[in-house]
């Protein structure tokens, strides 16, 4: 009896599982408890299913170097039927193949964040190079032409650090400044750290630093600090996370550019429903990047 | 060829790493002169690489027994996590500077009992256990956020320069320096001069004989992988006070460095040989090659390269050396 009821309870939930037709699924590239960007597009993507009246079901793998475990999961989820995926691809070459297979049942798909290389597919996500312009520009604004910057590159093998890296570069350049150095800090905030403090060994006259995300700039700020030179070189950094929010209230970063990735969930949510519904989106759909300096850090903090 | 010339390959046995960081010092020195013998740099150099110097001399000890611990850098990330998280909610600094080293020998002490308890058939097993299981509980205390503000006392090891009333500050010689020597003096010794340290040679030498003549084994490797714990722990120390920050995806892949650097500095990889001076030249041979391209504005692909190549020379020097050592 015990075992009957066992066996029908488990048939039920694979029945259950087989029939939510109406399921979107978010894959995003690490977990949103605790990163305040994956929170956020979870967050932007949860309320755009509620207002909706969609099911939205959040996933990630444990770590954003986990390409394997992404792809199973979507894999798993395809298997139990989807209505549509947005997803944020670790590598995207490597999540190609199962994109494909999504589409092949017909399922439709979005990339967010950071785009795929499968045809067709709408990207919905940050102008990375657009976003770097925007703190080239401000840094031109402020310092001398002429003068002497560097910029911290994350990795740039990923399609976000090159299109940073890039992207600072023509805008500092475009408006005179001379770039002497760019060297990798991998996202990391200590390898930043040790990446600056050879910059400043070695450039002893520069004026500010871009930094492609905001963890590098905050080692930048350490290196600065401890040479005695962050009144001198001007720190702007990349994606207003906290830490950076408040060390721009606190006068050691100068500036921070900020993605809206809540938008990305729910712009990514409402390109599922609509693509559902039959209707045609946009080839790439900008969520917006917005500089963060002293008087809008508060709100990052 | 150079492996027939016995001269040459008692001078490589004796010199050989030494050679390798004044040839690489006169490069660097040539390519950017204004810069390289500045105090800045040095100190930098030092800076940089004193959590790496820390983490080899830990795997140092683990290697001689011919064993290996990939933990090294997830567990540096569970420390500086675990001590950052203590720090922010207010635990004492004296308290929260023990946190990282304790952290780290427990983390040691798991390895030695699932090595010896378990009867796991290699260290790498137990050890690609922990580096995932200690990564995963780095990300977990603050579900993946960095802690930053860590005070100024917990960050004294990491951070602070002694000018000693002649360098120009901010200038002068980091803690961080003091705590590697103070470290490497203080295994030297343990390691030459005291019955453990030399049944941890044993152990590696043969372990078989080991065990014959009456070493408890077991009881060796435990406190082997709690040391290297310890060590890794003290590393996440310095690096959080050196960043002011703990961040759970701290020392990523430093386990591999600090195999690189073990193993260019002339240990050997299946135990029982390698000296301390060896690891902290292996560790200082990285650092220059890093600073060396840094200055130089490469790029670092090119750095991933020429740190592979000097770990296949570095090998090929003690091939040479052991063969003049069988011939004569």
């Amino acid at each position: 009896m015990k075992r009957l009821i066992l066996a029908s309870t488990a048939l039920a939930m694979m029945m259950g599982s087989t029939l939510a037709a109406d399921k979107f699924l978010v894959d995003m590239k690490g977990p949103g408890a605790g990163n305040p960007f994956w929170a956020a597009v979870e967050a932007g993507a949860m309320e755009k299913g509620k207002e909706l009246g969609v099911e939205v079901v959040v996933m990630s793998p444990p770590a954003e170097s986990d390409v394997a475990a992404q792809i199973a999961q979507i894999e798993d989820m395809i298997t139990q039927g989807l209505a549509g995926i947005a997803l944020a691809p670790t590598d995207p070459n490597a999540l190609a193949p199962v994109v494909d297979a999504a589409k092949a049942k017909n399922i439709p798909v979005v990339f967010v964040d950071t785009k795929g290389t499968n045809e067709g597919i709408t990207f919905i996500g940050t102008d990375n190079a657009a976003g770097a312009k925007l703190a080239a520009d401000y840094i031109c604004g402020k310092i001398e032409k002429g003068s002497e910057v560097a910029i911290l590159q994350g990795i740039i093998t990923q399609s976000t650090g090159q299109a940073r890296a890039t992207g600072a570069k023509s805008g500092l350049e475009g408006c005179g400044l001379k770039v002497v150095a760019e060297q990798t800090g991998e996202w990391d905030r200590a390898k930043g750290q040790a990446a600056m403090e050879n910059i400043i060994t070695g450039n002893p006259n520069i004026k500010a630093v871009f930094a492609s995300n905001d963890n590098m700039a905050l080692g930048a700020v350490e290196a600065l600090k401890s040479a005695g030179k962050l009144a001198d070189v001007m720190v702007v950094g990349f994606d207003a996370n906290p830490d950076a929010a408040a060390s721009v209230l606190a006068g050691e970063m100068t500036a921070t550019v900020a993605q809206a990735p809540k938008n990305m969930g729910g712009f990514g949510i409402q390109a599922l429903v609509d693509l559902k519904a039959g209707k045609t989106i946009e080839a790439v759909i900008d969520t917006g990047t917005v500089l963060v300096d002293k008087s809008n850090a508060e709100q990052y903090k | 060829m150079i492996s027939n010339n016995p001269r040459l390959a008692s001078f490589l046995e004796h010199y050989g790493i030494v050679v390798i960081v004044v040839v690489m010092m006169v490069l660097l020195y040539a390519s950017r002169p204004d810069v390289f013998l500045t105090l800045a740099n040095l100190t930098n150099i030092i800076k940089q690489n004193a959590s790496l110097a820390l983490l080899a001399l830990g795997m140092f000890v683990v290697i001689v027994t011919a064993g290996i611990d990939l933990s090294v850098g997830s567990v540096m990330a569970l420390a500086m996590m675990c001590l950052a998280v203590a720090a922010k909610a207010g635990v004492p600094w004296p308290i929260v500077i023990l946190i990282g080293p304790a952290v780290g020998i427990a983390c040691g002490l798991v390895n030695g009992f699932g090595l010896t308890i378990l009867r796991l058939p290699h260290p790498f097993i137990m050890t690609l256990g922990t580096l995932n299981v200690a990564r995963g509980l780095s990300s977990l205390i603050t579900n993946g956020a960095p802690v930053s503000g860590l005070g100024p006392q917990v960050r004294y090891l990491g951070q602070a320069n002694y000018d000693f009333g002649i360098f120009p500050p901010p200038t002068g010689l980091p803690a961080s320096l003091f705590v590697v020597v103070i470290c490497a003096a203080a295994l030297w010794f343990f390691l030459n001069r005291t019955s453990l340290g030399r049944h941890i040679f044993a152990i590696g030498g043969n372990p078989h004989a080991a065990r014959v003549s009456g070493i408890n084994v077991d009881r060796v490797l435990v406190y082997v992988y709690a040391i290297s714990g310890f060590f890794a722990g003290l590393a996440g120390l310095l690096l959080a006070g050196r960043t002011d920050s703990g961040f759970p995806l701290a020392g990523q892949n430093a386990e591999l460095d600090a195999i690189a650097a073990v193993i260019i500095g002339g240990a050997s990889f299946f135990g029982g040989r390698g000296t301390i001076l060896g690891v902290l030249a292996g560790v200082l041979i990285m650092g220059l090659m890093r600073n060396g391209l840094n200055l130089n504005n490469i790029s670092p692909f090119w750095q991933q390269i020429l740190i592979g190549l000097v770990i296949i020379l570095a090998v090929y020097i003690d091939v040479i050396r052991r063969r003049a050592a069988v011939r004569t």
